[in-house]
């Protein structure tokens, strides 16, 4: 049955794999192409640092798109024929759903192990100057957990209606207009902010987007 | 166990203006029970609270001696399913689907799919989205069928087709009921289809059960006769008197489609003064449409 769901998955969802996965192992490798440095001056090491972190937002955008794609592909198919099959299935609709989100998982392990051998390839060919290391895998570790959640956010938000989506946007509807009438009103302004700094930053959920995704650092 | 779908004062709401109520429905074991009723009388619903798709707001539902939706897992394991509208993966091909569907089945049965496969001339490379109305309707009979089903459920499988496959479909649900001795719960509005196949027949109208009877009774007692004489009123006729068409010309007679008619009833004219002139046999067609329209107006008697 896992076999069948997995399969079903792939094929709706291989080239969002197959993209990924290129660019999963590329990404490293084009974020170190200054590391070829033998003996850098400390300007030239600031600048490498620089240009390594610049390119380190990329990976928490590319897990989150990754996370957002595969999700959504899961449960495409379902939706568009109103879930009338899946529901005709003799399966729990709790099992069903795990053994989407199995096999969407387990799709991600390939644009992740992409990324994991692209970091090692990018990091053994650099010359790193000295003071200075590598983490691929860390760096791989970090990109599996951000994938992970970003596709189980999407994957909650996509299985549902769509009522469900309509209350979430409706909640972020509702506090944006809080912010502003706090704000017309002169009272605290910072609702938004405040609350979006307790999620992006430790020890909120989505910390491991905002951390450091540094390739090579101190 | 003597009905395989046994629903008690089933209630659903769909929107604000339809309802099904009080719908109580018996579907005995080994028959071929064909749910009869107009566009948007509310087959399609009930189907899907048969099949746990919906959930009733008040009532029970009974299908193969478990109730629905607790144990719809179990139940669905026993039922093979035609919905009304397919709704398969479309860029999946046919051998994929096949595939696909039979991993959830131990009761699968592959020989019994390529057999069809076979009679129904299906295209295993074809994606889903390719297929034309009638090869759609063939593979997901072809999936109800191989799953080895006790309970087949069809709404509306051969709507839109053209004879040929609704042939060939109709004759593979027959042969498979003839074999495994499973139950059948067909809905459509294609009445002279169901009279051939059917053996007890339950009307819908309007979100409610108009009547539930075995076929023949449902037949042989619908009947359309022609009456001179009778009086503008007729009190405590021995049938029920579902339309009286009063249109008399040139001596040609009152038109009656009466209900539950037995010859011996010919006596009642004699009574009131009237002649019985005709006795003419319904078919189920013209018998729907009358049940219909009475349901619908108050009864003709005078």
């Amino acid at each position: 049955m896992f076999k069948a769901i997995l399969y079903t998955q792939w094929k709706w969802s291989r080239v969002v794999v197959a993209l990924s996965v290129v660019i999963a192992f590329a990404l490293p490798i084009m974020s170190v192409q200054r590391a070829g440095i033998t003996e850098p001056s400390r300007w030239e090491v600031r600048e490498l640092l620089r240009t390594i972190e610049m390119w380190s937002v990329w990976y928490a955008v590319f897990a989150a798109g990754l996370g957002l794609l595969i999700a959504t592909t899961a449960w495409a198919q379902d939706h568009r024929g109103r879930h009338v099959y899946a529901l005709s299935l003799p399966i729990p609709r709790w099992q069903y759903a795990m053994l989407r989100f199995a096999a969407g998982s387990l799709l991600l392990a390939a644009p992740v192990v992409a990324l994991w051998i692209g970091a090692l390839l990018a990091t053994a060919m650099a010359q790193i100057p000295p003071g200075l290391n590598a983490y691929p895998n860390a760096l791989a570790l970090r990109f599996a957990l951000a994938a992970f959640l970003a596709y189980s956010i999407f994957f909650a938000i996509s299985a549902g209606t769509t009522r469900t989506a309509a209350y979430v946007l409706a909640v972020i509807g509702a506090l944006v207009v809080t912010q502003v009438m706090l704000q017309a009103s002169g009272m605290y302004g910072g609702l938004v902010e405040a609350l979006f700094d307790r999620v992006i930053t430790w020890p909120g959920p989505l910390e491991i987007f905002t951390g450091r995704w540094m390739l090579i650092d101190v | 166990m003597s009905n395989v779908i046994e629903t008690r004062n089933l209630r659903y709401r769909a929107g604000r203006n339809f309802e099904i109520r009080e719908l109580s429905l018996n579907v005995p074991a080994g028959s071929i029970y064909g749910f009869l009723g107009p566009n948007g009388s509310g087959k399609t619903t009930t189907i899907a609270l048969l099949m746990g798709q919906l959930r009733a707001s008040q009532g029970s539902i009974k299908v193969l001696g478990q109730s629905m939706p607790e144990a719809a897992p179990r139940i669905l394991a026993r039922t093979g399913f035609v919905p009304e509208r397919p709704h398969l993966y479309p860029t999946l091909t046919v051998e994929e689907v096949l595939r696909y569907h039979a991993s959830f089945y131990q009761s699968w049965d592959w020989r019994r799919a390529d057999e069809l496969f076979g009679r129904f001339e299906l295209d295993r490379s074809l994606k889903i989205a390719a297929l034309s109305k009638g090869e759609t309707g063939k593979l997901m009979m072809l999936l109800a069928l191989a799953q080895n089903p006790d309970l087949l459920v069809l709404d509306e499988p051969t709507d839109g087709l053209d004879p040929v496959v609704r042939r060939a479909m109709i004759i593979a649900v027959l042969d498979y009921v003839s074999q495994r001795d499973a139950a059948v719960f067909i809905s459509s509005h294609l009445v002279h289809e169901l009279e051939r196949i059917c053996d007890w027949v339950g009307v819908m109208d309007n979100g409610k059960l108009v009547t539930e009877m075995p076929m023949q009774t449902f037949k042989s007692g619908i009947k359309r006769l022609r009456v001179t004489g009778a009086p503008a009123l007729v009190e405590d006729p021995p049938f029920v008197l579902l339309s009286r068409d009063t249109g008399e010309t040139l001596g040609a007679g009152e038109v009656w489609v009466v209900r539950g008619w037995q010859t011996p009833m010919q006596q009642y004219f004699e009574g009131i003064g009237a002649s019985l002139r005709e006795v003419v046999d319904l078919d189920l067609e013209e018998g729907f449409v009358e049940l219909l329209r009475t349901f619908r107006t108050p009864r003709a008697q005078g």
